[in-house]
């Protein structure tokens, strides 16, 4: 653990060393700011289309995050060699994945924390009331989604050679399971055999990550979800993140470093 | 003799990706042993071998068949390299940390106290001559003083058995100079040191033994003057052992 | 010559001519039927004739937030949504909706659709009725479709359903009449004379003005701008009830049922028979109206035998 750890805080000290986040931050920072500005019939109340710009970058920024952050970890460490001296350490493999895997995560995870506590603060400057709980349950999904996405992602950079081609297949399946994977089996119904099959094996393989996507709920001030649903959605990503980090450290366990 | 480094039959094949056939053995069947407190240089014209050796050592490459390993252990636990420290021919540090940062992390994965840590930190940044520089961050060093901090990194454990592939290699007469004083300092402290040059004057002048590598073969292994024999030079000993003929001048 | 002078005095020559040109060519360019720096406003220019698309899409939007994003996907059973609650509540449109509305889910299709439907708005409520709360001291609540409506204003101005649907709920449930009259009125400056603008205007001047004369005089127009809006049509063509046009015949009928409730209000009992008898042809329920006529009728006789006593 002591070993995953010091690689997670070397991941985490990366990001906020880079520029990226802060970019992120302050253009979503100046997109709600300005749309909240527009006047609409001289009610200053009016808050939920900021709310649903505000959640939609949330989403974008914190995927762009993900992505791009974990994409780069391996391949940046073997392009610039600075895995070779890290593996002659005493440091398995699957310890450097699962070091890797927590540090994008925890990076993430900060990440996300600013911005809710800013999507927090924008929303009770107009509501006038603070659903804490509601943005909780919100902000834990996501993370949950986004352990998801950086496990895939991981895996996907010790199959793809170049961070791009990786970042850009991940965007596109994440992309594809957030808009379509709910309906997958609808679509599935109305294509001839084998696409039939192929299609509804694929719904039923995917991991769901609409489950995590809780915006309209929190947009509209939706009651709470049930406490067990969410630790049941949690456990069904965390099952995932799990099966792609033990896919990865599969992959990498016999893969020539040098 | 105590073996601390030790490998038997050692054989690597390197495959091609579409055919699954042997592309490359870069490795021949090699019996090597290196013993406690002995600086041991490694030789070969490039491609001989030399560093899929210390890839095999560390475990970045799987051999084929044979066994390595070291301090008695398999080379394929993470244990093995505990007591080891290794500095690769070129390589660049994470960028956005400091040199302190850098040893930190280092330490970190060889589990050492907090204080202890920090004592190795401030010791090993004395040695390589960093101590000014050791809030900067990596990317602004000069390629002599990344070395530096590579050779560092390497001893940040006080290891038992270091590993260096090319130390001097790209580095100026001064810092030749200064890996090679390090290199006999620990020497003197009783460690045990293999290393990889293509210097052989260098070799010649700190090493206890050689083991001389060809196309994948172990050609030749003694102590220096064993390997040398009548020749003037251990230069003139690797040409012949590696059967160079010189071209005729016309 | 000193060469750098030439160039200097060639450079200034040059700048001198660019000038006169873009001052000789601007004139020319506002007369172009394609300068779309006179023709088209800042949406027209950035999305051409995609803006009617975007304006629906932000109607649609619209209608999602009414019902606090419980809402149909396009994979999803929308025929319950052919007519926006939204707009339907207001009384500008006609429905068209079948009824199953509350139902467009279906029953789940699996385990994953019946897990995923806790993460998602799952209940049908109106923002206007208190929405995912069921508290109806929230119904201002409704104001979070405005923008949408604006959006969709802005971006399709000739659509007069988005300003009377805007206009509704800023004077009925945000009190905001004065805003509602504007916006009306922003409204009949891209439609002038449209039937269905002027008829929710009549309904401010009724409702929240109290001003019956001035309503009577705006739906009277109204029912004028109805009739000039296609004069080569038989009324009986328009009326029918095969007319695919809903809003058309809704309309007329609203303003004829209105009309008739002014007369009614004023005892002017056999102006309102000839007002429920134009607006009957019109109603989807004409038994209602019959009904409706036959009380009148009652109610004047009664009023005819009292005065004769």
């Amino acid at each position: 653990m002591r070993n995953i750890l010091a690689v997670a805080d070397i991941v985490i000290k990366e990001l906020y060393r880079r520029k990226d986040f802060y970019v992120l931050f302050i253009v979503t920072i100046l997109i709600c700011l300005v749309m909240a500005s527009v006047n609409i019939f001289n009610n200053p109340d009016i808050i939920r289309y900021v709310k649903s710009l505000c959640l939609l970058l949330i989403w974008v920024s914190s995927l762009v995050i993900a992505i791009t952050t974990t994409a780069r970890q391996i391949p940046a460490e073997r392009e610039q060699r600075t895995l070779l001296p890290l593996l002659a350490k005493p440091l398995s493999r699957s310890q450097l994945i699962v070091g890797k895997f927590l540090g994008c995560w925890i990076a993430c995870g900060l990440a996300l924390l600013c911005f809710y506590a800013f999507f927090g603060a924008l929303s009770a400057s107009r509501e006038h009331h603070w659903p804490v709980l509601s943005y909780l349950q919100a902000g834990l999904m996501h993370w949950v989604a986004l352990a998801v996405v950086i496990a895939l992602t991981l895996l996907g950079s010790l199959v793809f050679a170049a961070p791009s081609s990786n970042a850009t297949i991940c965007f596109v399946i994440v992309g594809g399971i957030l808009f379509v994977g709910r309906y997958l089996d609808v679509v599935a119904l109305s294509l001839q055999k084998p696409w039939q099959t192929i299609i509804y094996a694929v719904y039923f393989v995917i991991p769901h990550l609409e489950f995590f996507d809780m915006r309209k709920l929190i947009i509209h001030d939706w009651p709470l979800i049930q406490w067990r649903f969410i630790g049941l959605a949690s456990l069904y990503g965390v099952a995932y993140a799990a099966f792609f980090l033990a896919a990865a450290c599969l992959v990498f366990r016999r893969k020539a470093v040098n | 003799m105590n073996a601390i480094l030790k490998t038997e039959k050692l054989r690597v094949e390197f495959k091609n990706r579409e055919t699954r056939q042997a592309a490359k053995v870069a490795l021949l069947g090699l019996d090597l042993q290196v013993n406690g407190g002995e600086v041991f240089g490694f030789l070969g014209p490039n491609g001989a071998g030399k560093t899929t050796t210390i890839n095999v050592l560390l475990g970045f490459v799987q051999p084929t068949s044979g066994t390595a390993s070291l301090f008695g252990i398999n080379v394929g636990q993470p244990i093995a390299r505990q007591r080891i420290g290794y500095l690769p021919e070129m390589t660049y540090y994470y960028k956005f940390l400091t040199a302190e940062e850098l040893l930190r992390f280092y330490s970190k994965i060889f589990g050492l106290p907090g204080p202890e840590a920090e004592r190795r930190i401030d010791g090993v940044l004395k040695l390589v001559e960093l101590e000014s520089s050791r809030k900067r961050l990596i990317k602004t060093y000069s390629k002599g003083m990344q070395q530096r901090v590579g050779l560092a990194q390497a001893l940040i454990n006080n290891p038992d058995l270091l590993i260096l592939d090319e130390p001097t290699s790209g580095l100026d007469p001064l810092g030749r100079m200064k890996v090679r004083e390090i290199i006999q300092r620990l020497k003197t402290e009783g460690k045990t040191v293999f290393f990889s040059s293509h210097e052989l004057g260098e070799v010649e002048t700190i090493c206890d033994r050689v083991a001389i590598i060809h196309q994948g073969e172990l050609k030749a292994v003694g102590p220096v003057n064993e390997i040398m024999g009548r020749r003037a030079s251990l230069e003139k000993a690797f040409l012949d052992i590696v059967g160079y003929q010189p071209q005729p001048t016309p | 010559m000193n060469p750098a002078r030439t160039l200097f005095l060639s450079l200034v020559a040059l700048l001198v001519f660019c000038f006169g040109f873009a001052a000789w060519l601007q004139p020319q360019f506002q007369d172009l039927p394609f300068n779309r720096s006179v023709s088209m406003d800042f949406w027209g220019n950035l999305l051409d004739d995609s803006r009617d698309l975007f304006a629906n899409s932000a109607f649609v939007t619209a209608d999602e937030y009414y019902h606090s994003g419980y809402y149909p996907t396009i994979f999803d059973n929308n025929q319950a949504f052919e007519t926006p609650h939204m707009a339907e509540d207001t009384g500008a449109v006609a429905s068209r909706n079948s009824g199953d509305e509350t139902g467009f889910m279906g029953k789940p299709r699996d385990w994953i659709d019946a897990f995923g439907r806790h993460f998602i708005p799952n209940r049908h409520t109106h923002l206007d009725e208190g929405g995912p709360t069921d508290d109806l001291s929230t119904s201002s609540e409704v104001k979070e479709i405005l923008p949408w409506l604006k959006l969709s204003a802005e971006l399709d101005p000739e659509d007069v359903k988005t300003f009377v649907v805007t206009a509704f709920w800023l004077r009925t449930r945000l009190d905001e009449t004065r805003q509602a009259e504007q916006v009306l009125r922003e409204g009949l400056r891209y439609n002038p004379g449209n039937p269905q603008l002027l008829f929710e205007l009549g309904r401010v001047y009724f409702e929240s003005y109290h001003n019956i004369p001035r309503a009577r005089m705006i739906w009277e127009a109204a029912l004028r701008m109805w009739h000039a809006e296609a004069p080569d049509k038989l009324l009986s063509e328009r009326l029918n009830l095969a007319n695919q046009n809903f809003d058309d015949r809704f309309i007329y009928e609203q303003l004829q049922v209105h009309l008739a409730n002014l007369e009614q209000a004023a005892g002017n009992y056999p102006a309102a028979i000839a007002r429920w008898e134009l607006a009957r042809p019109a109603s989807p329920t004409p038994d209602d109206v019959d009904r409706h006529i036959a009380d009148l009728k009652q109610k004047l006789s009664a009023a005819k035998d009292k005065s004769a006593t």
